[in-house]
């Protein structure tokens, strides 16, 4: 299950609160005690954003903000948010209803979760509060997945959920711009990976459509509806079409109302190449495929029927299966991931023999076809990804750390950043170099430039003199004297004073003509006054001669100077 | 070419590939390979070939390719880079070393090998324990390297005919070297049993040796119509379980196409011949293989011409030298390549799988490796 914490410049945020499918008990949630022991969530957090309706990455969402308590905003695209709902409805009536199990959310926990959203557009900014800021990218791999990117102040971190870098039929590919994130975060489960092609999925996909439907069979594809039924049905159209078959087509009721509210989601959603494609292609409009009446499931001779639910779990797939199970010339093909104790699950798993309602049996002896078309990156995926947004660190998760070393290896030697692999419960500091933007003086900075030497160089700071004013939320660099004026303070010079003694029975005044005349010459360059009031000056520092009051053969010579003296001039003047 | 009239070239062949294919796997490597080596019945290595940095991986299989009876119930169609390493130079040539975790790789700008740990379950990284040092004098092409399982993990390997030897990998002690007259270029090495061994060289000629006796090589000449600039590569079917020599074949391929079968008894004389369809427009020495089915009977697989791999069945074949036409031809990866230089893509690689009769693995120079198991159209043959 992905769930995962950020603190950031002071903010905390959830990222994707999903559930593990593989467990029964409360170890499909995701342990809240991280954040705080008991209680509600919502002081700790300050707000949670959903990548993708995936039930591992959305499933523990009503659990965690309407049993554990979260009342804050949660952010998620808008077709995120409109079809997360009827996910979550249909895995709870499965969990609850056919499982009969309890410490589970229910239907109005759905509905009150999903008030708390606030939906996102790709690539608009948006405040969540005055310090943290958000923006949602493109990801490809389902309708409405994300990659976002959180900023607070000068730091930033991109959290990719799933994703995938190669477009396809219906899905572009993800994209993000430079934006040199302190850390990208990924899954690092598919890092390792490196995919069969699209094409390659597809044509077994026909392959088995076509033997089926060539000895006579009936074959089922239970499908969610959303996407994946629109990208297969115009596959096997175009199929169909190309090698003239005759055999019909046809898409159960349920799914052409969902799905055209799909479609209007989609449209908006994707991009302008897609959107032709779809666009030329109305909706329902096929050829070959056509609407089902459920009377067609007894017609003799081959067919291919789409419905709904995918997961064989209620409704018509499993009434249709229900038929069909029992003829092995049929076939039911599973395009996706199946929930523990539904029967797609259980066919899934190998299982020939299945307990229906009233105590009756089930001998499946369809062929059972499983064939996964997600779309998800690979090891060249993620670093095509890290190559567009530059991040300073990389953090990989979900991973065995046993089998990422070389993942991690090459990601430091190909881009030369720090990549990180927590295990669960694991916390990574990552350590960032904010830089803080500082306004300086139009005065202060002439007066910079004024005084030469190499023309300003990013790469060779130069130390300069000035104050940092900080006023409400900015920060500017005067001079001292601007500052002081600005503050309504009086400047205050310091001179330091030393004494120096020094045997000498000559007057004062040609003690210290003879001390000007030595400075002048060991201290060529800098300007030396000997001045009518009878003092000597080196640049700005002062010196006095005086005889001591005991011996009139010991002189004292009184040093004065202000604090900018510089230090090679203080040190000449020690050589007397 | 526009993209939608490329897709629907891909498309049509795609369409074909689900009478003439019973398996298809299409993958794209970062980098593109000049090796293909089975590490075990499930995995094997692949490298690149830059002139700087390269990756060395060992991938896994696709679990549905062997999952058989619930073949259906798995959906499992991926690579999985198990194990992953990085080299300095190009890794030209590579070979594992039956029962150990190790492979030995050559550059191509020396003899010397380098020698691999693949790693086990508690790394997955690929670490550079030593290297062999080859023959000195001048050697252009790199090493050829061959391997069989032994008690004492071993490496034959050498550049040019004179200079042969096999290597103790723990000790790095030679306990053969190979004396021939003529230093020849070799093209290839392949043991047909523990101790015989063959020398395939580039002009044609075939050395014969038993690494158990000092004796001189058997040299089989060059076949006829050889001309100077004709490079010829060899292959040797049933290698160690080749207990009987007289089931050991040589297929030598020249750069014409022109191919001869002898066997292992009487390597000069020519058992069967053949004029291959290939195309000879271009032709690197480096990236062209034939090779003998290990589970089909008579029948070869040759690549590196062009961008398709192409299966003969020399059963048909006679003495006289007669054009030969595919039995099948894999042009998968000519088909899928979009080339943006307008460099045509030639295949780098092929291997057979060492059980499954029909199904082989190529990769090609776009990066593009394939794992297909072709339907035999023919009655009769493979």
């Amino acid at each position: 299950r992905s769930c995962i914490l950020v603190s950031i410049g002071g903010k905390n945020i959830m990222l994707d609160c999903g559930m593990h499918m593989g467990y029964n008990d409360d170890r499909r949630f995701p342990d809240f005690s991280y954040i705080t022991q008991n209680g509600r969530l919502t002081d700790f957090l300050d707000c949670v954003i959903i990548s993708h309706f995936h039930l591992d990455h959305c499933g523990a969402l009503p659990f965690m903000s309407e049993m554990v308590g979260y009342d804050g905003p949660i952010y998620m695209t808008h077709p995120t948010k409109a079809i997360c709902p009827i996910l979550l409805e249909d895995f709870r009536k499965i969990t609850v209803d056919k499982k009969g199990e309890t410490n589970f959310f229910t239907s109005q926990m759905i509905k009150d979760c999903m008030k708390k959203v606030v939906p996102l557009n790709l690539h608009q900014t948006v405040q969540v509060d005055d310090e943290l800021e958000i923006k949602a990218y493109y990801a490809g791999h389902v309708l409405g997945a994300a990659m976002v990117h959180i900023k607070v102040g000068s730091e930033s971190v991109v959290y990719t959920g799933d994703y995938n870098m190669t477009p396809d039929r219906h899905l572009g590919a993800a994209w993000i711009d430079k934006c040199r994130p302190d850390i990208l975060i990924s899954e690092s489960t598919y890092a390792t990976t490196i995919r069969d092609s699209k094409r390659c999925r597809e044509r077994d996909f026909l392959k088995k459509v076509h033997e089926s439907i060539e000895r006579g069979g009936k074959v089922l594809i239970p499908v969610f509806a959303l996407g994946r039924a629109q990208e297969l049905c115009i596959l096997l159209e175009t199929f169909w079409e190309r090698m003239n078959l005759k055999a019909p087509i046809y898409f159960s009721t349920g799914l052409t109302e969902k799905a055209n509210h799909y479609y209007k989601l989609f449209i908006t959603w994707t991009n302008q190449k897609i959107r032709k494609t779809f666009v030329q292609r109305n909706m329902f409009e096929f050829k070959h495929i056509k609407a089902f009446d459920r009377s067609y499931a007894d017609n003799p001779g081959p067919m291919v029927v789409f419905a709904t639910p995918g997961m064989l779990h209620a409704g018509q797939s499993l009434q249709i299966f229900k038929k069909w199970a029992g003829n092995e010339k049929n076939m039911v093909i599973m395009p996706g991931y199946c929930v523990q104790g539904t029967i797609g699950h259980k066919i899934l798993n190998g299982q020939r023999k299945l307990e229906m309602e009233g105590r009756s049996t089930l001998d499946v002896k369809l062929q059972v076809e499983y064939m996964s078309f997600s779309a998800h990156a690979d090891a060249k995926g993620i670093m095509q990804l890290i190559r567009m947004a530059e991040p300073r660190n990389m953090l990989l998760v979900h991973g065995e750390a046993v089998k990422m070393e070389f993942l991690k290896g090459k990601i430091e030697q190909e881009f030369s950043i720090d990549c990180y692999m927590p295990a669960n419960g694991e916390t990574v500091t990552v350590t960032t170099n904010p830089s803080v933007p500082v306004d300086i003086s139009l005065n202060l900075l002439k007066r910079e430039m004024a005084l030469g030497g190499p023309l300003p160089d990013p790469k060779k700071p130069r130390t300069m003199h000035g104050t940092l004013i900080m006023k409400e939320n900015s920060l500017k660099l005067v001079s001292s004297e601007q500052a002081l004026k600005e503050l309504g303070l009086n400047e205050h010079q310091l001179r330091f004073t030393c004494r120096v003694q020094l045997q000498d029975p000559h007057s004062d005044t040609d003690t210290l003509h003879r001390i000007y005349t030595h400075l002048k010459s060991v201290l060529k360059g800098y300007t030396i006054q000997h001045l009518p009031d009878g003092t000597v000056m080196v640049e700005s520092i002062v010196i006095k001669v005086s005889s001591s009051t005991e011996d009139p053969n010991t002189k004292v010579l009184l040093l004065s100077w202000s604090y900018q003296v510089k230090q090679e001039l203080f040190w000449y003047c020690g050589e007397i | 070419m526009e993209e939608t009239e490329f897709d629907d070239i891909l498309d049509d062949w795609f369409i074909e590939s689900l009478k003439t294919y019973k398996d298809l796997h299409v993958y794209q490597l970062e980098h593109p390979t000049q090796v293909i080596e089975w590490t075990s019945g499930k995995t094997v290595c692949v490298a690149g070939f830059t002139s700087s940095k390269n990756e060395i991986l060992e991938l896994r299989l696709p679990l549905k390719l062997f999952a058989d009876e619930n073949k259906g119930l798995c959906a499992e169609r991926d690579f999985k880079v198990v194990h992953g390493g990085f080299t300095d130079a190009p890794v030209r040539c590579l070979r594992h070393i039956p029962g150990t975790r190790c492979v030995v790789t050559n550059d191509g700008l020396s003899s010397d090998l380098q020698v691999w740990d693949l790693g086990g379950d508690d790394s997955d990284v690929i670490r550079r324990t030593g290297s062999v040092d080859g023959s000195r004098g001048v050697s252009e092409g790199g090493s050829r390297i061959a391997a069989r399982l032994s008690s004492q993990p071993q490496v034959l390997h050498g550049a040019e005919s004179a200079g042969v030897r096999l290597t103790q990998l723990t000790s790095g002690q030679t306990v053969y070297t190979l004396e021939t007259d003529s230093a020849d270029p070799l093209s290839s090495l392949h043991f047909v049993s523990d101790a015989v061994f063959l020398a395939g060289c580039s002009n044609g000629k075939v050395y014969i040796a038993d690494t158990r006796t000092s004796a001189a090589p058997q040299l089989s000449p060059p076949p006829p119509s050889s001309g100077e600039s004709v490079l010829w590569w060899t292959d040797a079917s049933a290698g160690p379980s080749c207990l009987d020599p007289s089931s050991c074949r040589i297929v030598r391929l020249s750069s014409c196409g022109q191919t001869v079968i002898s066997d292992l008894r009487n390597p000069g004389g020519a058992v069967s011949r053949a004029q291959l369809d290939v195309q000879t427009r271009r032709c690197n020495a480096d990236d062209v293989r034939v090779s003998w089915a290990p589970a089909l009977d008579d029948c070869i697989a040759v690549s590196g011409f062009s961008g398709a791999v192409q299966i003969y069945s020399s059963s048909v074949w006679t003495t006289e030298l007669q054009e030969a036409q595919p039995l099948f031809e894999h042009r998968g990866h000519a088909v899928s390549s979009q080339s943006d230089d307008g460099v045509p893509v030639f295949v780098t690689s092929h291997v057979w799988h060492p059980e499954r009769p029909r199904t082989l693995l190529s990769a090609a120079s776009d990066g593009s490796v394939h794992v297909w198991d072709w339907v035999d159209q023919s009655a009769a043959g493979c």
